[in-house]
C-alpha cells in the first residue's frame, strides 16, 4: 500500500503508471506476399509453403465479429487492433505474438525455416511496430537453426520496440538440449525474454503433440497443450539453461497454469532424491520457474468454484509469475473485462501489469521503450 | 410489462438463412430467418458478454455411440465467436447446458400492412385463395409475406 509524503495511505497500491499489458495480440498479414516480398532471391517462386495444422475448429479459429471493413481475416488490420482492443481496453502494451500458422518448427529445411524468420522480422519491424507505439513485438526464429538464430537475434534484437523471441511450443526436440544454447546466449546479451506459443506441436517434422502419440480431433490437442509445455519446462529447467543463464526471462504463453502447482511439487520432491542427475542446481527446481519463467493467463482456468481459482493462484505464486493474455482474436480469448475473475487487488496489478514488466523489462514510470 | 415493437425490415429482403445484427433500445439484437420463421436473441454471451449473435451460424452434432455422428438442427444453432459455445436461436439455450446456461430471447414475426391496421382494412389477405383448378397460375404469390415486416418485441 502506497504513502503519500502526508503520510495518506492511497487507494492504488501500485507505484507503475501502467494499467494492463495484453501478453498475447495475435497480428497477421492480408496477403502473404507481405512477407514473402522479403524472402531472398533463392526462396522468391516458393513464398510462403509451411506445414499447417490438420486439426480443425468447427467454429473457426479466429473470432467471426472481428473481420477487417473488407472481410479479411481478423488481426489482419493493424488499425483495428488498436481501434477494437487496444483503445477498448486502455492497454498499455501489447505483446504481438504473430501468427501460429508459422510452423517454423516443423518445417524440414532449416535454411529455408531461417529465411522465412528473417522476412517475418523484416516485416515486423518495418510495416508492423511503427504503427503503434503500444505494440510491443516478438522476432521470429527457427529453433532447427540455433547458430543462425543467433544471428538474427543480434540483428533485430536491437529494436527498441522488440522485446521477445518466440519459439514454438512444439520443436523436434526439448528446448533445454545444449543445440539450442546460442539462441539463449544472444536473447540474455540483447536483454530479450524468449516465448514459448502453441505452433508447430504435432504438425510437420515437430513430435506427436502429446506423449500418448497423436490426438484425434482438436479438442484433444488443444486440451493438452500443457502437456507439451510441461516437457519443455522439465527440459530447460533440469539441463541447466536457468543456471548457465541466470538473467534470461522466458514467457509461456497459452499452455495453461493450473498444472504448475503439481508440477513444481513434483519437480521438488524429485530433485530431493534425484539431485545427482542435476548436480547444477545449486537450488531446487521450483526457485528458477519463480525466477526466470512467466506464465500466460489465456486459457484462464475456470474451475467448479471460484474459489478455486484463487487457490491455484496462491499455489502457483501467481504474483510473481502470471501475466495477463487475451489471445486477441482468437476463438479462445479471455476479455479484458471479463475474463479475469474477481481476486484482490495485489494480485490483479500483479497480473494485469507488474509481471509483464519485469518480464520484458517495460518501463512504468510513462517514458519511452529504450 | 408493456412490449416495444421495433421494425427490422422488409420481409422480402430477409431471407432463409440471413441473420441481422440490429440494436434496438439499446441493446445489440441478432434477429435470424430460419427456414421463414423469425427469431431473435440477444447478442450478448452470458460467458464473457462476447457478440454471440455474429458467430458462425450451423448445425451441431448428435451421437449414439463413439464414433457416429448425426448432423442436426442445420442453421439453428450458433456458434459464439468466443470460445465456441453452441446456442439454439429458436430457444437462445445452449447446447452443453440447456437449462442452467441461456442467452435471452425475444419474440420476432413477419407482421403484414393488414395485421396493424386490422384485418379487414386493405391489404391483400385475400389474394389466391379464390382460384379454381389444381395448378395455380404461376402468377401467384403469397402478398402477406411479400408486404409483410419483420417485427421484434422486446
Amino acid at each position: 500500500m502506497a504513502r503519500d509524503t502526508q503520510g495518506t495511505v492511497t487507494e492504488s497500491r501500485s507505484e507503475s503508471e501502467l494499467t494492463l499489458v495484453d501478453a498475447d495480440v495475435h497480428q497477421r498479414w492480408a496477403d502473404n506476399e507481405a512477407i514473402a516480398q522479403y524472402l531472398p532471391d533463392r526462396y522468391k517462386d516458393d513464398g510462403l509453403v509451411l506445414p499447417e495444422l490438420l486439426y480443425r475448429n468447427p467454429g473457426e479459429f479466429l473470432r467471426q465479429d472481428e473481420k477487417t471493413e473488407d472481410g479479411n481475416k481478423p488481426g489482419s488490420d493493424l488499425e483495428k487492433i488498436c481501434d477494437d482492443h487496444l483503445d477498448k481496453h486502455d492497454i498499455d502494451y501489447a505483446m504481438l505474438t504473430g501468427n501460429s500458422w508459422f510452423n517454423l518448427a516443423a518445417l524440414p529445411h532449416r535454411d529455408y525455416a531461417n529465411e522465412l524468420a528473417r522476412a517475418f522480422n523484416e516485416w515486423l519491424v518495418n510495416d508492423v511496430l511503427p504503427v503503434d507505439d503500444r505494440f510491443i513485438g516478438s522476432m521470429y526464429v527457427a529453433p532447427k537453426a540455433p547458430e543462425k538464430a543467433a544471428e538474427l537475434i543480434r540483428e533485430y534484437g536491437d529494436h527498441p520496440q522488440v522485446r521477445q523471441v518466440m519459439l514454438p511450443g512444439g520443436a523436434e526436440v526439448p528446448y533445454g538440449r545444449p543445440q539450442y544454447w546460442p539462441m539463449y546466449e544472444a536473447a540474455e546479451e540483447q536483454n530479450l525474454a524468449m516465448a514459448v506459443h502453441p505452433f508447430s506441436e504435432g504438425h510437420g517434422t515437430s513430435n506427436p503433440p502429446t506423449g500418448a502419440g497423436h490426438p484425434n480431433s482438436y479438442i484433444e490437442w488443444h486440451t493438452l497443450l500443457g502437456s507439451y509445455y510441461m516437457g519443455q519446462l522439465a527440459s530447460i529447467v533440469t539441463e541447466g539453461v536457468l543456471v548457465e543463464y541466470p538473467d534470461l526471462r522466458w514467457a509461456f504463453i497459452e499452455g495453461g497454469y493450473g498444472w504448475l502447482p503439481h508440477f513444481m511439487w513434483r519437480l521438488d520432491k524429485n530433485w530431493k532424491g534425484l539431485r545427482s542427475q542435476v548436480p547444477w542446481l545449486k537450488e531446487k527446481p521450483s526457485h528458477y520457474i519463480r525466477n526466470n519463467v512467466w506464465f500466460a493467463s489465456q486459457p484462464i482456468e475456470e474451475p467448479e468454484r471460484p474459489e478455486h481459482h484463487d487457490q491455484i493462484l496462491e499455489m502457483m505464486h501467481a504474483d510473481e509469475m502470471l501475466i495477463y493474455a487475451s489471445d486477441y482474436p482468437h476463438w479462445d480469448g479471455d476479455d479484458p473485462d471479463w475474463g479475469l475473475p474477481p481476486m484482490n487487488d495485489e494480485m490483479e496489478q500483479a497480473i494485469k501489469h507488474e509481471n509483464a514488466a519485469e518480464l520484458w523489462d517495460l518501463p512504468t514510470d510513462g517514458s519511452k521503450l529504450e | 410489462m408493456t412490449e416495444k415493437r421495433f421494425e427490422i425490415c422488409p420481409a422480402e429482403e430477409f431471407d432463409p438463412g440471413e441473420r441481422r445484427i440490429a440494436t434496438l433500445d439499446g441493446f445489440s439484437v441478432g434477429i435470424f430467418n430460419l427456414d421463414g420463421e423469425y427469431y431473435a436473441m440477444k447478442n450478448d454471451c452470458p460467458h464473457q458478454r462476447a457478440p454471440l449473435c455474429e458467430g458462425k451460424l450451423g448445425g451441431t452434432t448428435e451421437s449414439d455411440r463413439p464414433g457416429e455422428y448425426d448432423w442436426v438442427k442445420p442453421g439453428q444453432v450458433v456458434r459464439c465467436p468466443w470460445h465456441g459455445w453452441e446456442f439454439d436461436i429458436t430457444s437462445g439455450e445452449s447446447v452443453f447446458n440447456p437449462h442452467k446456461v441461456k442467452a435471452k430471447t425475444f419474440e420476432a414475426r413477419v407482421e403484414s400492412p393488414a395485421d396493424e391496421a386490422g384485418a379487414t382494412d386493405g391489404g391483400c389477405a385475400e389474394c389466391g385463395v379464390e382460384l379454381k383448378g389444381d395448378e395455380p397460375p404461376v402468377e401467384t404469390y403469397n402478398t402477406e409475406i411479400e408486404e409483410g415486416t419483420v417485427v421484434v418485441y422486446l
